[in-house]
């Protein structure tokens, strides 16, 4: 009887590790957990890529800001290039949308966006200190923060109409936030 | 056309197979003896078709055949062929389908030793394998096919491109990546035949001492190969991550030490079961925990389930692999609780002084360092199935452990073959005092020649003990291996030659196993040295700067860059000087050039550090950055002290094992069923006996 | 290592290989000025703790990335600012959760991870002895053979030459 009950109790702990090993799956392992929700947006004092002008974020206080981090090297980041644009003709009037180039030469930056646009305010971030004080784990990522500045939420991965529309509507307190900030990419 | 081809041989395997393995256990367990043939001829078609299988997915790449969805994924015709030859094993696919190839090697290596004898055991072992195979051949036709068509838009998006992809430019940055993931398969794969013994002799209610012996050597031959894919991949990491370091703890890491380290346990402990008849259930469980380990290992890196840089991308093959690791711990868990209790333990433990103590302990030690690297590489699985929370365990966690448990490991090193098996006495420990006495020496020596260091940082007293104690080891090891060779001179009169040859002839084993540990002792000196005296420097020089380190002056004289068809690259062109090297005219052996690799497919550089390597120490430069208008490189450079003994430790692990599983005409397995001898465990036992001792024939198996 | 900081570029790299417009590659650049060596000694060491947010299980000590090595200046600019090792650690807590230490805490179920490896040995050992005393011979056979074998090891041996 005894012998049976290790064997039992052995397959039970087998089982019991190919369960969690079970669980592990349609999980991203590489997924970075987010802390920074719901907490106060890091203030920055950056300079503008195109006029060299000093920008914070302090300046925007009262109005809902919208950050992405970008850079030429990815090309998600383009792929995202075109719906930022249409978001700033759409919604610019209500809300700040700021750039901030990620680990990436200003030439770079300059030479893309005078082939693609610059539909908004582009910032230089030396060293990336303001991305990683924002919890920034790869590009594109879109922070949107609210009027008081605090972070509502990020969007991981190239941003989608859909999804920058709801975001948006959240911003302006006109919808809910959207769930899972897992990419929504078709 | 030729998907259609590999497929086919795909589907052949999976056939003979499936055919073999039934055919085989079920022969064994009703006793037709005579199927044996059948399965033997089994293994050889299943080894033929994943030969061929293998063939045309070879054929398939050096085409560029992209209609062959594998190719598509990882063939280009930028890739130099040798790259592309080994892109067989960049992918998840092609790896599988190079396992099935290396199975079937192992197969038909063993129809073929045991193509005279013709036994239950035998039939039942090769067929246990076969099921294996059935497995792999499985996921190669199914789940993880690589001769499935390419889709219509791929082909469509290759031709457009005009090219494909090519490998993963990790792969194909550095030669190791030809050599080192062979081995690692050689080894993993190679688990599967003690695997097949261990449960044909559960199947079969026989374990007798017959087996012990093969079963030992089966698993020496992967382990050696498994050693030699651990060290190889530490060196790769080395020459091509450029951080260097050889090590990280990763999960793809941990995988493949994990089988090693229940592999190492069991061929100690089971020279305890051949020689005492004791620990009989600890090696099966070893030798089964050996081969689960490889397959969750394989899991590991296949299943995408583990964030590491060797994984593989996501698949659909997880569950397959998990449903067959569930099937493998059931069968093992269960064969166990039947046979197990009939394996009774028949000999005796005469003192806490003896050999077979000291691997007792040697077993505890190894059962917890496993528990350590699986327990840090599941526990961050666990917490977040558990509690939805992502946690790391790092290196600092493994770090911590692995210090502690190397020192013991390299103190029972020394004390272990001291000890005569049976019952040692004062004499036998006094034996120990002039190696205790050179031990002591060299810690104190290394303590007065670092003391700075060891003010400094605590820490550094570990590499003063690690020496000491590795002092102890060597001057046991040695003496262990020519002490019997002294003995034969006077006693025999034997010239030194002669003594020395016959003494390792008559015990090979024993003389294999300490130059395996003096390999070992290679290898832990030189991570100790090299991590607790490295020095490092980083910094950005204008063309003309230079920078020093531990002796070394390194001046920056400008930026280089060249193309190759796969990649373009930057270098920076350094001159070094000091420790011997200096500056001639014309000359350019002391100009090192660590590069930055650009690939198409990756969107941060390759860096490919520069070594300058020599016994004492190697210089480590790794390119970070650089500014090609104002001509800067950024640099970090480090000094490593006898770090390229780690990788100069396998040719040491691969002679030593050569010697002791060296295939004896005496050892040859004439029957299951032994007949009675001599009283058990009564004869004081021969060291480094390469038959089965005679003590050991007392053990019929565990017929009841 | 490399860092999956092109969120998913690999796989579009793929779809646009040989569009030649695509060789577009991660400057790189180098970290900030290193601190007086006792303080960079802080930054190096605390680097090992902590993990590179984009690689896989490296620290940014380790890690050739640029995340890393922004990781990294960032730690130096926390250290240089006289920020304590404790504060600094919070700091990627709060961005990154317990994810970004690569050294588990010693709370709550953390401890078994700790104290698991350590109950085993503990455990082995005692069964170790347990075992031995269990299979100890009885009194008067080893009397018996002790008188035969004076030295075992000589006698193993000699046996060995006789052979």
């Amino acid at each position: 009887m005894k012998r049976w009950g290790l064997t039992v109790g052995f397959v039970v702990l087998c089982l019991a590790l190919l369960a969690v090993l079970a669980k592990g799956f349609g999980k991203d392992p590489h997924e970075v957990p987010f802390g920074m929700r719901g907490k106060p947006a890091p203030p920055f004092q950056l300079r503008d890529l195109t006029t060299g002008a000093p920008v914070s974020l302090e300046q925007f206080r009262g109005k809902p800001v919208v950050l992405n981090f970008w850079a030429t090297w990815c090309g998600p980041c383009k792929q995202e290039h075109p719906v930022l644009t249409w978001a700033q003709r759409e919604y610019g009037d209500q809300v700040v949308f700021l750039g901030l180039i990620f680990e990436d030469t200003p030439e770079n930056a300059r030479r893309y966006l005078a082939e693609n646009g610059t539909p908004f305010p582009q910032l230089l971030d030396p060293n990336s200190l303001t991305a990683v004080a924002y919890g920034v784990a790869g590009v594109p990522e879109t922070y949107f923060i609210s009027k008081d500045g605090t972070i509502l939420d990020k969007h991981v991965g190239p941003i989608w109409p859909d999804r920058m529309t709801a975001y948006v509507k959240a911003l302006l307190g006109k919808g809910p936030l959207p769930t899972a900030t897992a990419e929504a990419a078709p | 056309m030729i998907s259609t081809i590999g497929y086919s041989f795909v589907l052949g395997a999976l056939t003979i197979a499936a055919f073999g393995g039934l055919l085989g256990i079920v022969g064994g367990l009703t006793r037709r003896e005579s199927v044996y043939r059948w399965v033997r001829l089994s293994a050889v078609g299943f080894a033929t078709c994943m030969f061929l299988a293998n063939l045309t997915m070879e054929v398939a790449l050096l085409r560029r055949d992209f209609t062959v969805s594998y190719v598509a994924q990882v063939g280009s015709h930028q890739t130099p062929n040798l790259f592309t030859v080994v892109s067989l094993w960049s992918a998840l696919e092609g790896s599988i389908l190079f396992w099935g190839a290396i199975m079937g090697a192992y197969l038909l290596a063993f129809a073929l030793v045991y193509r005279k004898d013709r036994t239950r055991f035998l039939t039942i072992a090769l067929g246990v394998m076969l099921m294996v195979g059935v497995f792999f051949a499985f996921l190669i036709a199914g789940p993880a096919n690589p001769f499935r068509p390419t889709a219509p838009q791929v082909l469509e998006g290759i031709r457009l491109a005009g090219d494909g992809p090519g490998p993963n430019p990790l792969l194909q940055n550095h030669i190791l990546m030809v050599v080192h993931p062979p081995m690692l398969y050689l080894g993993y794969v190679g688990m599967t035949v003690p695997f097949g013994i261990a449960v044909a002799g559960l199947l079969a209610g026989e374990m007798g001492a017959s087996w012990m012996a093969p079963m030992r050597r089966w698993t020496l031959i992967p382990w050696v190969f498994l050693s030699t894919g651990i060290i190889l991949g530490g060196w790769w990491a080395y020459t091509v991550l450029g951080w260097g370091g050889y090590w990280a703890w990763d999960p793809v890491e941990n995988a493949s030490f994990l089988p090693w380290l229940t592999a190492t346990a069991f061929i100690h402990s089971i020279m305890v079961q051949e020689r005492r008849q004791m620990l009989r259930v600890w090696t099966l469980v070893l030798g089964l925990a050996t081969f689960w380990m490889t397959i969750l290992g394989t899991f590991m890196t296949r299943s995408g389930v583990f964030n590491s840089v060797h994984a593989f991308t996501q698949s659909d093959i997880g569950p397959t692999f998990l449903v067959f690791l569930g099937l493998v711990a059931l069968v093992s868990i269960v064969l166990l609780g039947a046979r197990g209790p009939l394996l009774i333990a028949r000999g005796e433990f005469k003192s806490f002084a003896s050999r077979e103590f000291s691997i007792l302990i040697n077993n505890v030690v190894f059962a917890a360092f496993t528990v350590v690297v699986l327990g840090g590489t599941v526990y961050p699985l666990i917490k977040e199935g558990l509690f939805d929370k992502k946690i790391s365990v790092g290196e600092p966690y493994f770090n911590f452990f692995a210090l502690p448990i190397g020192l013991l490991i390299l103190f029972l090193m020394g004390v272990g073959p001291a000890l005569p098996w049976g019952r040692g006495d004062a004499k036998s420990l006094r034996h120990l005092l002039p190696a205790a006495g050179a031990g002591l020496f060299t810690f104190l020596t290394s303590l007065g020649a670092t003391w700075a260091q060891v003010m400094e940082k605590a820490s550094a007293i570990w590499a003063p003990m690690t020496f000491g104690l590795a002092a102890f080891v060597i001057v046991v090891t040695l003496r262990e291996m020519f002490l019997p060779a002294r003995v034969r001179m006077r006693e025999k009169k034997e010239d030194v030659f002669t003594a020395l040859v016959q003494s390792i002839v008559r015990a090979r084993r024993r003389f294999g196993g300490y130059v395996v540990h003096l390999g070992v002792v290679m290898v832990i000196i030189a991570i100790a040295a090299s991590r607790t005296y490295s020095s490092h420097a980083s910094g950005t020089l204008k063309r003309g700067e230079s920078m020093t380190l531990a002796g070394y002056t390194l001046t920056f004289t400008g930026l280089r860059q060249g193309r190759e068809p796969h990649r373009d690259w930057v270098g920076a062109r350094l001159e070094v000087t000091g420790n011997g090297l200096t500056s001639k005219p014309g000359d350019t052996s002391n100009v090192i050039l660590p590069r930055s690799n650009f690939y198409e497919r990756s969107t941060d550089p390759v860096g490919t550090p520069a070594v300058r390597s020599s016994p004492r120490e190697d210089l480590y430069v790794s390119l970070m950055a650089f500014d090609e208008k104002a001509q800067t490189a950024s640099l970090k450079v480090w000094v490593f002290p006898m770090v390229g003994w780690i990788w100069w430790a396998i040719p040491v692990f691969g002679l030593g094992t050569l010697i002791a599983a060296w295939p004896s005409r005496r050892a040859r397995i004439v029957s299951d069923v032994v007949p009675l001898a001599a009283a058990a465990g009564a004869a004081p036992p021969v060291p480094g006996e390469s038959a089965p001792p005679a003590a050991g024939a007392a053990s019929g198996g565990l017929a009841t | 290592m490399i860092g999956r900081r092109g969120w998913r570029a690999p796989l579009v790299a793929v779809v646009l290989a040989g569009s030649a417009a695509l060789a577009a590659w991660a400057p790189q650049k180098a970290g900030t000025e290193p601190l007086p060596p006792e303080l960079e000694a802080r930054v190096q060491a605390l680097g090992k703790q902590i993990r590179c947010a984009v690689c896989q299980g490296m620290s940014i000590a380790d890690s050739p990335a640029s995340m890393a090595r922004a990781q990294l200046d960032m730690v130096r600019t926390m250290v240089k600012e006289g920020r304590s090792d404790e504060e600094i650690k919070a700091f990627f807590v709060e961005r990154y959760g317990e994810f970004a230490l690569l050294k588990p805490s010693t709370e709550g179920v953390n401890r078994l991870v700790w104290v698991v490896p350590v109950l085993v040995f503990l455990f082995g050992l005692g069964f170790a002895v347990y075992y031995v005393i269990q299979h100890k011979p009885k009194a008067e056979a080893s009397a018996a053979q002790e008188a035969a074998s004076e030295d075992p090891y000589v006698n193993a041996l000699r046996s060995e030459i006789d052979r």
